[in-house]
C-alpha cells in the first residue's frame, strides 16, 4: 500500500520546475541561453554542448535556499502540489523579484562560464552545436532526489531535443549531467546510445593544444565526488594543468578520497552544507594554494560560499580561459 | 494513509544544526577522525594482507545472507549441542519478552557494549521491569550516567570531553573526580569490580557467529566484556542473525578485518565463548558451572533482518561488520557525529533505520541529509555500495512504498 508521505516543500519545488520548465529555478529558456548570443552557435552538429543551465542557476540556488529557510517548513500551508511560485506567494515572496534581486555581477559571472568553456573547445578544434532556449535540463536532480518516476517520464524530452541535433557525442560541462546521461538514461531509454563525454575529457584529448596560463601561484585542485568517484577522472586535471605551465598543490583529501563540498544537501540543510563547505575550503587551503580549482558547478558554488579563508575558487573552465585570447 | 514527515524534518534538522554548531563534537571529531586514518593506515602496511582477506569475507557474507535459515537452524543446533540454550526473536517484541523471562526481576545485570542492545532499548527495558543493569563499556557507562545515546557506534562517547566526564562521576560516585583520565577510568574499574561479582547475569553482544561451532567471537580492548561473561553465573548473547557465518574458520577471517577497519590496531582481547563453563576433572564426571557461568543462552534475533535479506537493493546492508570506518569518513559525520542518525548512525545506518530501527519516518531525514559523495564506499571494507541504497530509499520515501515488498509480491503471488 503507498503511503503518501509530505515532504518539506522545497523538494516539491525543485520537482515541479524541473517537470514543468525543463530548469530546476523555472528560468526561462532565453535565459539559460542568452550567454550564447554572440557565438552563433548552429543547432546541429555531432558533438553537442551540453550546458543543462546549470551554471547560469547557481547565483539564485542561495536566494531559494534563503527564501526557503524563511518559509516555515513545517506549516500546514504548504502541499506538496504547489509549485514554486505559489509557495513563495504564500510566504510572501514575489518570485520575480526574488530572481530580480540576484546581483548582476553574480548573474554575469556564472553565464560567461558556459561562453569560456565554448570558447576553449572551439579553439581546440572542437566544433560544437548547441540547442540554445531549447536546451532543457538533464533531471539530474529527480534522480537524486528520488523522483525517478518523474524523471522516466522526463527524460524522453530531454532525449528529444538533444536527438534533434543530430549528436553523436554530447560534452557535459557538469560531471551531475554527465553522469545522469551515461548511468541512468540508458536504462530508462533504450535508444539513448549517445557518447558521453564531460568538458574535462575533451580538453584533456587536446591539451598538447592549451595556451598557457601565466599564473605565478600554486592551485590546488578539488576533485568533484561525481567526478572522482562515478567518472574516474582524476589524473586528467593534473595532466591539463601541467600542460599550461601551473603549479599544483595536493590536498591530503583528493583524487577518490575527496571530501564533498557539502553542496548536494545544501537545499535540506544548509547550516550543515556550509559547514562541510568551510571544512572543505580549509582543507584545501591547507596546502597554501592560492586558488582552488573545481570542474563542477556545485561544487563552485558551495566552495564559494564556505570560502571564509577568501581564497580564490575558481572553474577549471575560468582557469583555463585566463590562458585564451578569443 | 498520509505521513506528514515535515515536523519531523523540522524537529530534525533543529537537532542537527545544533550539533553542527557545537564546537565540542567538532574537536573531538577531528581528533578521532585523524586517529583513526592513520592507525589503520599503518596497520594495513603492517598487515597488508588485510585487503584480500576483506574480498574473501565480502564473498562469504553475501553467502551467509543467502544461505541464512540454514546457518541459523546450524547455529541454535551447535549452541544447544554445547548445553547452551538458543532462542529465536523474531522481532524486538520478542527479543525483549525472552530477556525478561529468561532474567526475571530484581537481579544485577552487567552489560557489554552491543549495537542491538541499542536497537532493542534492551538495559531501559530490564531496569523498567525491575532490573539494575550497568553498562560496562566505560563509553557506554558515561552516556548511562548522562541519559544520553551514542554519538558512534565504537566509542559511543565521543562527544564527551574528561572534564565532562569529570562532573559526570563526581555527581555520580558522591566524590571530586578530577579531569584527568586515568583517574576517571581508575575510579570506573574499582567501581564495576564489585559489580562484575555481584552481577547474577551478563549480558553481551557478539562480533560473529560460526554456525559450526556454535563460537560467539567477541572483539574488544577493555576487558569489560571477559569479566562480564566470565564473572557472573548465566550468561546471555544477545546477537543478530546477519552475524552468523558457515564455519570457525570464516568467523575468524571476519573478526581479524572487523578488527583492522574498526582502528583496533591489534585488539586487546578477542573472545570465543561456545558454551556454559564446564569441568571433568573429578572421575571425568562433567559438571557445569566451574569458574564461568553455568549457564549459556543466546538469543538470536531478526527484527527485520530477513527483510533486509529479501530485498536485492538492501541485502548487501547485512554484510556490514560495524567497524565504523565509513562514519569517520562521512563529512556529515564528521561535524554533527550521531546526530546524524537514529539509534544506527551515518549512511549505512540510515538503512539500517529504515528496517530494523525506525522505519521510513525516521529513515527519511536521514536519506536526505546523506550527500550520496560516495566516500563511506571507499573506505568500507564490505564495499556497501550506501549512496545507492540511500538513492533507492529516497526514491521509496517519494512514492510512499515500503520495504520488504519482494516478500509481499511473493506471497501474493503464491
Ligand atoms: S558500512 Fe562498511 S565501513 Fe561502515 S561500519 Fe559497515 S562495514 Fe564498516
Amino acid at each position: 500500500m503507498a503511503v503518501e508521505m509530505k515532504l518539506p516543500p522545497v523538494l516539491d519545488i525543485i520537482r515541479s520546475n524541473i517537470v514543468k520548465y525543463g530548469n530546476p529555478l523555472a528560468l526561462k529558456g532565453g535565459e539559460v541561453a542568452a550567454w550564447a548570443k554572440s557565438l552563433n552557435l548552429p543547432a546541429q552538429g555531432e558533438l553537442l554542448f551540453y550546458t543543462g543551465g546549470e551554471y547560469q542557476l547557481l547565483p539564485y540556488i542561495d536566494t531559494l535556499v534563503k527564501t526557503m529557510t524563511k518559509v516555515d517548513q513545517a506549516s500546514k500551508g504548504f502541499s506538496l502540489l504547489m509549485g514554486v511560485r505559489n509557495v513563495l506567494d504564500k510566504a510572501g515572496i514575489n518570485a520575480e523579484k526574488m530572481y530580480a534581486s540576484v546581483l548582476a555581477k553574480d548573474k554575469e559571472r556564472y553565464n560567461t562560464v558556459c561562453y569560456k568553456a565554448a570558447v576553449i573547445l572551439r579553439q581546440l578544434g572542437y566544433e560544437l552545436s548547441y540547442s540554445g532556449e531549447h536546451e532543457l535540463y538533464s533531471g539530474a536532480l529527480l534522480y537524486e532526489l528520488g523522483y525517478w518516476d518523474d524523471l522516466r517520464a522526463y527524460a524522453p524530452k530531454v532525449a528529444n531535443v538533444i536527438a534533434q541535433s543530430g549528436a553523436k557525442t554530447i560534452v557535459c560541462l557538469s560531471p551531475h549531467a554527465a553522469e545522469v546521461f551515461k548511468y541512468v538514461y540508458p536504462k530508462l531509454l533504450p535508444d539513448f546510445a549517445f557518447e558521453i563525454k564531460t568538458f574535462v575529457e575533451l580538453v584533456w584529448e587536446k591539451r598538447d593544444l592549451l595556451p598557457q596560463v601565466d599564473y605565478a601561484a600554486p592551485v590546488v585542485i578539488h576533485d568533484s565526488c561525481r567526478l572522482a568517484r562515478e567518472l574516474g577522472i582524476d589524473e586528467q586535471l593534473r595532466d591539463i594543468l601541467t600542460s599550461v605551465g601551473v603549479q599544483q598543490r595536493e590536498a591530503l583529501r583528493n583524487r577518490k578520497w575527496t571530501t564533498c563540498c557539502g553542496g548536494p544537501n545544501k537545499l535540506l540543510f544548509p547550516e550543515i552544507s556550509h559547514e562541510v563547505a568551510e571544512r572543505r575550503v580549509n582543507e584545501l587551503t591547507h596546502t597554501e594554494a592560492e586558488t582552488i580549482l573545481t570542474s563542477c558547478p556545485y561544487c563552485l558554488s558551495a566552495l564559494e560560499n564556505g570560502n571564509a579563508a577568501n581564497a580564490g575558487v575558481e572553474d577549471l573552465i575560468e582557469f583555463l580561459y585566463r590562458g585564451v585570447k578569443p | 494513509m498520509n505521513t506528514d514527515l515535515q515536523k519531523e524534518f523540522a524537529d530534525y534538522t533543529k537537532n542537527l544544526n545544533a550539533a553542527g554548531k557545537d564546537e565540542r563534537i567538532k574537536t573531538a571529531l577531528t581528533r578521532a577522525v585523524h586517529a583513526y586514518r592513520s592507525t589503520v593506515d599503518e596497520t594495513l602496511q603492517r598487515f597488508p594482507h588485510t585487503p584480500e582477506l576483506a574480498a574473501e569475507v565480502r564473498e562469504l557474507k553475501a553467502e551467509a545472507v543467502i544461505k541464512r535459515d540454514d546457518l541459523l537452524r546450524q547455529a541454535m543446533e551447535s549452541v544447544e549441542r554445547n548445553k547452551g540454550k538458543a532462542f529465536y526473536a523474531a522481532d524486538k517484541q520478542a527479543a525483549l519478552a525472552l530477556a525478561r523471562e529468561i532474567i526475571g526481576k530484581g537481579k544485577v545485570v552487567v552489560k557489554g557494549k552491543s549495537m542491538l542492545g541499542e536497537e532493542l532499548h534492551l538495559r531501559e527495558d530490564l531496569e523498567e521491569y525491575g532490573n539494575e543493569v550497568w553498562e560496562t563499556d566505560l563509553g557506554e557507562f558515561i552516556l548511562q550516567l548522562k541519559h544520553d545515546r551514542p554519538m558512534h557506534i565504537l566509542s559511543p562517547a565521543i562527544h564527551v570531553p574528561r572534564e565532562q566526564v569529570a562532573e559526570i562521576f563526581s555527581k555520580f560516585f558522591g566524590k571530586e573526580v578530577p579531569p584527568d583520565i586515568a583517574q576517571e577510568v581508575a575510579v570506573v574499574k574499582e567501581f564495576m569490580r564489585d559489580k562484575f561479582f555481584q552481577a547474577d547475569v551478563g549480558i553481551s553482544g557478539a562480533n560473529v557467529v560460526a554456525a559450526d561451532t556454535g563460537a560467539m567471537v567477541m572483539i574488544e580492548n577493555e576487558g569489560n566484556v571477559r569479566l562480564a561473561t566470565a564473572a557472573p553465573p548465566v550468561h546471555i548473547v544477545f546477537v543478530g542473525v546477519e552475524k552468523i557465518v558457515p564455519t570457525f574458520q570464516d568467523a575468524m577471517k571476519v573478526a581479524e578485518v572487523t578488527w583492522r577497519y574498526a582502528q583496533y590496531g591489534v585488539p586487546g582481547y578477542v573472545s570465543i565463548i561456545t558454551g556454559p563453563s564446564k569441568t571433568g576433572d573429578i572421575e571425568k564426571v562433567t559438571t557445569y558451572g566451574a569458574h564461568g557461568p553455568k549457564e549459556f543462552v543466546v538469543i538470536f534475533v531478526d527484527n527485520g533482518r530477513s527483510t533486509m535479506a529479501t530485498e536485492p537493493e538492501f541485502s548487501a546492508a547485512l554484510h556490514c561488520l560495524r567497524c565504523g570506518g565509513c562514519m569517520y569518513e562521512c563529512p556529515v559525520f564528521q561535524v554533527t557525529a550521531g546526530h546524524f542518525g537514529h539509534t544506527y548512525l551515518g549512511g549505512i545506518g540510515t538503512v539500517w533505520t529504515a528496517f530494523v530501527a525506525g522505519g521510513m519516518e525516521k529513515a527519511a531525514p536521514l536519506a536526505y541529509t546523506c550527500l550520496r559523495c560516495g566516500r563511506c564506499v571507499e573506505r568500507c571494507p564490505m564495499q556497501i555500495n550506501i549512496p545507492a541504497m540511500v538513492g533507492e530509499l529516497r526514491k521509496r520515501i517519494v512514492n510512499g512504498e515500503g520495504l520488504g515488498k519482494e516478500e509481499v509480491s511473493q506471497e501474493e503471488a503464491s
